[in-house]
């Protein structure tokens, strides 16, 4: 996030986009509907009518997989109108004249032809957040689970410096992180082509630092992405792989294909929580222990680094995944020893300048915003106050494109996949909890009305949802949160898995995000003999 | 014997202070952080219900080995010097960038932080990624 | 600050109880803190927290693992009201806590309380749902018609955390009816409208304290509050019983109809 939790609340527009954020981040919606309470006006863009559809000003139902489409066409009326930025434009940003140019091909009429957005509605939404400052931009794996994600977000990028909406309290571009600590992972370069700190691999001087800090000669060449390992293990190349505390056979977008891909491996080794599908098929499985029995910190979606203390001992003989990975590396004939997370997190500070100024007795309970670069730092409440980190911002003129699939005669359903509001994830943790059980204890598929009529199917009865890649089944809940002709399926349920459906072929070619949020499906009704 | 202490839900990216109600190293409840600077004393089902699934029955509270095709119950030095061994067997036979590192959006910083040291510096490959893309 | 001090290290060193519960600040931040004669040292660092948690529900929570304990409590005026209820419900036996009163209601605006500090409201809020700081009678003077529209603005704003029930301090049963699916039905999100929101008010009368521990739980701002002030208002003027300030059973008991049943082990609410 640009922005802050707590600064959305004092928004003059927050324009909510591919995010269903009561289910998915609620103490983050509490935020947005605190700001369309004090005056603010809220936009929602979502092929799903969601909750927050029920309090926006302007809430729009575009196809699935048409935003850059979308946002172009807001582009294009805010210039027709002259609601630009335009100093804003001048001072601090480059690439307008192509996007402009690109814009021109972007008129209502065309952009309705593609999203089934009125043109009335998109006149209305471009208004309303080029004029009400500051305007927040909020969005989650709705934009960035397509073929076309980075561009996705390009188009927001855009459409945000376009309107000198980046850089303010309250006004910017905030995806909200989906797990826990995904923003940590990548701040502790989890990434195949960075170090701690977003450092690059191959420029000499941090290939240089970190090879002396760790006291070997590092790999310079960036290396696989998780979906490129998938490929180089079907392939015969990638022999072992180490798998923690993920279950990617569950959130793999193609389960089938993963599946045959890890008979070639020669290893497995898994460190969870519960033995998971993943886990099941290892070699090796290391019993870690959860959050509350270690100490350590997390990132949140606002850079805020936060403490969390033990409050129990570690179940059973599991060890924290900390001493695991020691263990292990000792093993291996690298010994590393580290008597508590704190002096690992100090090693952290000195080689990673965004966290350098923070400390555990400086993080409290309350947490240090990154960058925080010395220890007399405040920590940064918003990113990009007075000019861009690369400078000035490029613009980017991003065409609309296609996703992978459309409905066709034989699969004549749009499918999306997302998040319901008891679970988490691949739901290892939360299908034990039992009142989280209770709320939700088994996966369907979200039919509108009108199309269940037409096919004679009745709330709760089990249909089949299949694919050019698979089918699975699962109960019909009729709701008109989907519009007729899409289908929905939470990812949450492993007997009901929604990848045996979804593609691992369609990926965002750069940030190599698989399209969860748009196949082709066919529905059908299943019968009894 | 009985305590409240600090941690922070994992459940979503928002990151809301928690307490843990502890009695004799048994989690009772979870309970909102009221002065966090992120939820102010409110949270979610997932945040209420966060303790629900640490001491599960179905946690796993030991290592595992694949022995004759089946995963057996053993000691932490067996699981880790037989995966230390084939590790480092396999890295001899078809080079370090024949292994792959999946660390976790699960884990704390200072874990992943180790994984990716432990990709690059012990086994000595960048193929380490995390599963926030899925 | 001396004599409380001076006083909590009396009850535990004199064995009167075996824990207190107060607060002590860790990093700035005020956190429940169990007292006892282990650690009498560090009653020095007893604070008087703005934040309030209630102390009463975890003392509760103790004593359903630990029924021999006797526990005190630092005690808001709401403390004492609701463990009052919980003594009527047998959630606590009469002895089990003893509280050590701060005497912080607004008639003794010495002590902070966070239920002091009025909450803000946006002005739409005002325009179409409803001002948290109206009391039932200022509420009850918006004609019928809209005001149940203003109720409908707020509850489909409701998330579903249930945290209006795990907060409060009189709600303890083990199979709590919000989650019966034939009561309210189990799908997404909001809950089913107004269902959920009326079992749980039906269940606050008579038994609700009014401490606003609730609706300052609320992640959205609900009036809770002022929702079970009125449902309370209704139990005061058919049956003319105060909750939470009398030992006499709650009229609804009474009559048979209580809206959960008391049960002999304090199940918490979740
Ligand atoms: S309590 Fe809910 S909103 Fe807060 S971090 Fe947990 S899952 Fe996210
Ligand atoms: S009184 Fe009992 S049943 Fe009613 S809401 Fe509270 S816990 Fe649930
Ligand atoms: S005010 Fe709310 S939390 Fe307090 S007793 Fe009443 S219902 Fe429970
Ligand atoms: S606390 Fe508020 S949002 Fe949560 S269940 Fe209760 S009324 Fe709904």
């Amino acid at each position: 996030m640009t922005n802050s939790i707590a600064e959305l609340e004092d928004a003059g527009c927050i324009f909510v986009i591919g995010s269903n954020t009561t289910a998915a981040h609620p103490l983050v919606a509490r935020r947005i509907l605190r700001a369309k309470e004090k005056g603010a006006v809220l936009l929602v863009a979502d092929p799903r009518r969601i909750q927050l559809s029920l309090y926006a000003d302007v809430a729009v139902q575009h196809r699935l997989g048409s935003d850059v489409a979308l946002l172009n066409g807001l582009m294009h009326v805010i210039l027709k109108n002259g609601w630009e930025a335009r100093d804003y434009i001048a001072e601090r940003t480059e690439g307008f004249e192509e996007l402009a140019a690109l814009l021109m091909d972007y008129p209502p009429e065309r952009v309705a032809a593609i999203t089934g957005v009125a043109p009335e509605d998109l006149a209305r939404l471009a208004e309303l957040y080029a004029t009400r400052k500051p305007a927040a931009i909020v969005y989650t794996m709705g934009i960035t689970q397509h073929t076309t994600g980075v561009d996705n977000v390009k188009a927001i990028c855009n459409l945000a410096m376009l309107t000198g909406n980046v850089g303010f309290k309250s006004a910017g571009v905030n995806p909200l992180r989906g797990q826990n600590n995904v923003q940590g992972a990548c701040d502790m370069g989890a990434l195949p082509n960075v170090f701690p700190g977003y450092q690059a691999v191959n420029v000499p001087e941090n290939h240089a630092k970190f090879s002396q800090a760790w006291g070997r000669p590092l790999p310079d060449k960036p290396g696989l992405t998780i979906l490129e390992m998938v490929k180089a293990m079907e392939e015969g190349r990638l022999k072992a792989l180490y798998v923690v505390g993920e279950n990617p056979k569950l959130s793999d977008p193609d389960m089938n294909h993963l599946r045959h891909a890890m008979k070639n491996l020669e290893l497995l080794i898994v460190q969870e929580l519960f033995l998971s599908e993943t886990a099941q098929g290892a070699e090796v499985v290391f019993a870690a222990a959860s959050t509350a029995e270690k100490d350590g910190t997390f990132t949140n979606t606002e850079r805020r680094c936060l403490r969390f203390c033990k409050a129990i001992e570690p179940l059973g003989d599991s060890l924290p995944d900390w001493e695991i990975i020691c263990r292990l590396a000792t093993a291996m004939g690298y010994p590393m020893s580290y008597s508590h997370p704190e002096e690992i997190f100090a090693e952290i500070t000195r080689l990673t300048p965004s966290y350098a100024g923070m400390s555990y007795a400086r993080l409290g309970l309350s947490g240090l915003q990154w960058p925080c670069p010395t220890p007399e730092h405040p920590g940064t409440q918003f990113l990009h106050r007075d000019r861009f980190t690369r400078g000035r911002g490029r613009f980017h003129a991003v065409p609309y494109i296609d996703p992978a699939e459309l409905p066709d005669a034989e699969y004549p359903y749009f499918l999306t996949t997302g998040r319901m509001f008891a679970h988490y994830h691949t739901g290892t943790m939360t299908r034990v909890s039992p009142h989280l059980d209770r709320e939700q204890p088994t996966g369907y598929v979200e039919i509108n009305p009108e199309d269940a009529r037409r096919l004679g199917i009745a709330e709760g009865e089990t249909v089949a949802v299949a694919s050019p890649r698979g089918r699975m089944e699962a109960p019909a809940r009729l709701c008109r949160t989907v519009r007729p002709g899409t289908l929905f399926l939470p990812i949450h349920f492993g007997e009901n898995p929604t990848n045996v459906l979804t593609s691992a072929e369609a990926m965002d070619p750069l940030a190599k995000i698989p399209e969860f949020k748009v196949s082709k499906a066919r529905l059908e009704k299943v019968e009894w003999s | 014997m009985y305590r409240l202490v600090p941690s922070v839900c994992s459940y979503c990216g928002a990151g809301c202070g928690v307490l843990f109600e502890v009695l004799d190293n048994h989690l009772l409840s979870t309970l909102p952080l009221k002065t966090h600077p992120v939820n102010e004393g409110r949270l979610c089902i997932k945040g209420w219900s966060l303790h629900e699934y640490v001491e599960s029955d179905m946690r796993l509270t030991g290592p595992y080995l694949r022995l004759n095709g089946r995963l057996h119950q053993v000691t932490w030095e067996r699981a880790l010097s037989f995966a230390a061994q084939r590790l480092k067997e396999i890295v001899a036979r078809y080079g370090p960038d024949s292994v792959g590192v999946l660390a976790s959006a699960k884990i704390s910083n200072e874990e992943n932080y180790l994984l990716q040291k432990f990709a690059r510096a012990v086994v000595g490959t960048n193929n380490v990624d995390h599963c926030a893309r899925l | 600050m001396a004599e409380l001090k001076d006083l909590v290290r009396q009850w535990l060193d004199s064995g009167r109880v075996d824990l207190f519960l107060g607060y002590k600040e860790v990093a700035g931040h005020p956190l429940p803190y169990a007292f006892s004669p282990d650690n009498l040292e560090e009653v020095e660092e007893l604070v008087v927290s703005p934040a309030r948690y209630s102390l009463e529900k975890l003392a509760a929570s103790i004593l359903k693992e630990r029924p021999q304990l006797k526990i005190g409590l630092l005690a808001r005026d709401c403390t004492r009201r609701a463990v009052q209820v919980l003594t009527i419900y047998n959630q606590v036996e009469p002895g089990q806590v003893e509280l050590l009163d701060l005497s912080c209601c607004p008639s003794r605006p010495q002590v902070s309380c966070s239920a002091l500090s009025p909450p803000q409201v946006g002005e739409v809020k005002r325009a179409l749902g409803i001002d948290n700081r109206l009391t039932p009678e200022q509420f009850e003077a918006i004609p019928a018609a809209e005001r149940f529209g203003r109720w409908l603005y707020e509850f489909q704003k409701c998330i579903k955390c249930y945290g209006c029930r795990d907060i409060c301090p009189v709600c303890f049963c083990r199979e709590c009816s919000l989650e019966h699916g034939e009561l309210v039905e189990p799908r997404d999100l909001p809950p089913e409208v107004p269902m959920f929101h009326w079992v749980r008010a039906v269940h606050m009368a008579g038994r609700c304290i009014d401490c606003g521990l609730c609706e300052e739980a609320c992640p959205v701002d609900i009036p809770l509050r002022l929702l079970y002030r009125q449902t309370n208002r209704i139990v005061r003027e058919l049956f003319g019983y105060d909750t939470g300030l009398t030992l006499a059973q709650p009229p609804f008991s009474v009559l048979g109809v209580g809206p959960a049943e008391p049960r002999e082990a304090a199940g918490g609410g979740k």
